[in-house]
């Protein structure tokens, strides 16, 4: 009876250092404020479509404008 | 999570910013790096800048047909302006100087006051820099001077982009913003590429284009802002084979190139070039591409510029 309650404890012991890994080692959530986002959008023909937002660029390029003061 | 740092100021006439992507726990490498980029392009303009009569290209200019003492960043800017304008055939040229001044811009364009255009005495095309890259030395010739204004800045951005490893080698990716002249460098946050927005010269703050770069430089040239002169008729770009502001060439041009000092020596010569020039140009480089984007008509991608896919509004019926 001793060994059956050493390998339950055991198989629990095991599944939760496996718990606190893959919860340690999630992958990274993209930055909120610059991920772009994907959201289904159900139109008046009631066909769902698939909306890509626009992230915001992390820099822009243009002519080069003098400083303003 | 790779959180972003960012600092923005003023330099080089413009307004600048640096990005670092880095992780928890980096934070304070992040603002190192940040602050290394800021003081990288604080000396670059110290030694580049036309307008500061203490830089080095100042002395070198007025020292005209003497050597004269010169430190690493204007051997190393002077170089590359070397490189570009042989490798333009003359069409980027950082010898133009006196013809600009002619022209009108004789001075920090915030100050820049009204005047009718002049020719310039005695200027020609082509003149002489030799640059002695053992001794630090340097000399143009007598009654030359020299602008390094675009591919300094974008010269100072690689300098300060390659400051920010070097403080900081664990930041996962950086970006540095000279007033347009961008050099980025590994991940944004969130990994992958940067994505860079094209401004759109017809429609102010409006954006022709994203463009996602994951390593090099991007550029912009044109005839859209710097204009000056009576009636502003008049713009900083100047064509080497008149002297005087370029007839020719588009209202803008973005050009991606592998770092940022020859994409703006790229972006300097398609900004005068008509659009069979450019093509030309772009086509025997295939480390280089373009959006050209003439003064009426659809902008035109030039090689294969790396457009952000798939990243637009589809609006729902």
């Amino acid at each position: 009876m001793q060994r059956v309650w050493v390998v339950v404890l055991s198989v629990w012991a095991v599944l939760a250092i496996v718990a606190v890994l893959a919860w340690s080692s999630r992958p990274a959530a993209p930055a909120p404020q610059l991920a772009s986002q994907q959201v289904l959008v159900k139109g008046a023909n009631g066909k769902q479509r698939l909306v890509v937002l626009k992230a915001p660029a992390h820099a822009t390029t243009s002519t080069s404008a003098a400083v303003r003061p | 999570m790779s959180p972003l740092a960012r600092i923005e100021w003023r330099a080089v006439g413009t307004t600048c910013s640096a990005a670092a992507t880095t992780t928890f726990g980096q934070e304070a490498a992040a603002q190192l790096a940040l602050t290394a980029a800021q003081d990288e392009v604080a000396a670059c303009e110290r030694e580049l800048s036309r307008f500061d009569p203490g830089s080095g290209l100042s002395r070198l200019n007025a020292a005209a047909g003497d050597w004269v003492q010169i430190g690493p960043r204007l051997r190393e800017a002077l170089r590359l302006a070397l490189r570009a304008r042989e490798e333009t055939a003359g069409r980027f040229d950082p010898t133009v100087l006196p013809a600009l001044v002619a022209a009108g811009y004789d001075r920090s364009f915030d100050l820049l006051e009204e005047r009718p255009a002049e020719r310039a005495d005695g200027w020609h095309r082509g003149a002489s820099i030799e640059v002695d890259e053992q001794r630090c030395l340097a000399r143009i010739e007598a009654g030359a001077a020299v602008d390094l204004g675009g591919i300094g800045k974008g010269y100072a951005a690689g300098r300060a982009l390659d400051a920010m490893f070097e403080i900081a080698p664990r930041i996962r990716g950086g970006l540095v913003d000279l007033g347009g002249d961008i050099a980025v460098r590994g991940d944004a946050p969130g990994g992958g590429p940067w994505r860079i927005a094209v401004a759109d010269p017809r429609r102010p703050g409006e954006t022709l284009a994203i463009l996602a770069l994951a390593a090099g430089g991007v550029a912009t040239s044109g005839r859209d802002a710097r204009r000056f002169g009576p009636h502003r008729s008049l713009h900083h770009l100047i064509d080497p084979e008149t002297g005087e502001s370029a007839l020719a060439g588009p209202l803008t041009v973005t050009a991606v190139a592998p770092d940022a000092a020859q994409a703006e020596a790229a972006a300097t010569t398609l900004a005068i070039a008509s659009l069979t020039e450019a093509e030309t140009f772009v086509t025997v480089r295939p480390e280089l591409s373009a959006l050209y984007v003439p003064h009426s008509g659809p902008p035109i991608p030039l090689g294969r510029p790396p457009f952000e896919p798939q990243r637009f509004v589809v609006k729902a019926a």
